[in-house]
């Protein structure tokens, strides 16, 4: 099972160990990383051309939702698909997540082969680069 | 299929060159080579009835029941790969877990740092909502709670130290053994002992898991484990590496003293 090749995929988290293991189950995809809300806007006024984000919710400064409002909002970026990756896992929190614009919405403590399903589903529906 | 007898001469380009001579040759050329092509042909069609012959008397049926097993079986043999193949994919993925659990205990030598990791591993790698980590005080050895995450209700979990008296606690800080619960004399869901070199640095106390996480799953056992052993060699080596820091800077400032008198 394949991870997005070529690709670039910003990951907004503000777990260290979490980063880890999106870059160790995830090579050899390109990740920029971000840990923060503000910090993913920053890193995406740098890197515009990311094919996906990958999103924590409890996150200080700026929280997942607003950062994703923020995204959504703006139409350059809002075509780019959002995996919200959290431990927030109510039902109302995932229908929160997906009305506000979210692809997907995976749940943690995570298996490396639902991420990968994910990822790849929302590769397939996208042009290649 | 046809056997090549009625192949007509070959037709060429009408504004080729007009040597008739070379034409004749590289016609004779190309029906030569048309010829081997067709006798191929024919070789690989007797050879592929040789083989069905030989699977059919092989099953002891006829051909086409002889092709029909070997397709069923290789159906077979294809969804048992399938499986074993998911079954790597998971194996890999919980080593992965593994690898990244051990790596970032390890990545750091501040003590604050390798709690917080710890915290990390409880709540995202494990789905723990409620817990709390015991440290060994070095001067009075009793056990401080270092770090409480997800305001567990349990009495003693709200002072500042472990005075004792919850039976998966105590069990498992005497004996360094793993212990899940909960029990009539404990609500821990499970204890995890911080152990190094024989001694009991800490442990881990976990009073609850996420919603979406109804029980621990045979993967937590793995990680729980790794957790026990590497978590404490972790906070163990970041206290002794702050403790000799510490003395690190007395000692220059000692020195730098002396040097300026």
């Amino acid at each position: 099972m394949n991870a997005v090749k070529n690709r670039k995929v910003l990951v907004v988290e503000d777990s260290r160990l979490i980063h880890k293991m999106y870059e160790v189950m995830l090579r050899p995809t390109t990740l920029v990383s971000a840990y923060d809300g503000r910090d993913g806007l920053d890193k995406l006024s740098q890197s515009p051309d990311v094919d996906l984000i990958i999103l924590d919710i409890n996150m200080p400064k700026m929280t997942g939702l607003e950062f994703l409002a923020q995204v959504k909002s703006t139409p350059a970026l809002a075509q780019i698909p959002v995996i919200i990756v959290s431990t927030e896992g109510k039902e109302e929190d995932v229908a929160r997540g997906l009305q506000n614009g979210a692809a997907a919405y995976l749940r943690k403590p995570f298996q490396r082969e639902d991420l990968l399903k994910l990822v790849n589903r929302l590769e397939s529906k996208q042009p290649a680069a | 299929m046809s056997d090549g007898s009625n192949m007509t001469d070959p037709i060429l380009p009408a504004d080729v060159p007009a040597d008739e001579g070379a034409l004749a040759q590289g016609g004779r050329d190309a029906m030569a080579t048309l010829q081997r092509a067709q006798q191929l042909v024919r070789d690989a069609q007797a050879a592929i009835e040789e083989a069905s012959r030989v699977v059919g008397l092989g099953n002891g049926a006829g051909p086409s029941d002889g092709v029909e097993a070997r397709l069923v079986a290789a159906e077979n043999e294809r969804a048992e790969l399938t499986g074993r193949l998911a079954d790597v994919e998971h194996q890999v993925g919980r080593l992965m877990t593994l690898y990244v659990a051990t790596y970032q205990l390890h990545a750091t030598l501040d003590p604050v740092e390798v709690q917080t990791t710890i915290a990390e591993i409880a709540l995202n790698l494990i789905g723990a909502e409620q817990f709390v980590l015991l440290l060994i005080d070095d001067e009075d050895q009793s056990y401080e709670i270092r770090l409480r995450q997800g305001e567990p209700t349990t009495p003693w979990a709200q002072a500042e130290r472990y005075a004792g008296g919850d039976f998966l606690v105590d069990a498992a800080l005497a004996d360094g053994g793993l212990r899940f619960g909960p029990t009539a004399q404990s609500s821990a869901l499970a204890v995890v002992p911080l152990r190094v070199q024989d001694v009991t640095v800490g442990a881990l106390v976990i009073f609850k898991l996420l919603a979406h996480k109804p029980a621990f799953v045979k993967e937590d056992h793995d990680l729980l484990d790794l957790l026990g052993a590497h978590a404490a060699s972790a906070v163990f080596a970041s206290r002794v590496y702050s403790k000799t820091a510490r003395k690190l800077r007395t000692l220059e400032s000692l020195i730098r003293l002396v040097n300026k008198g």
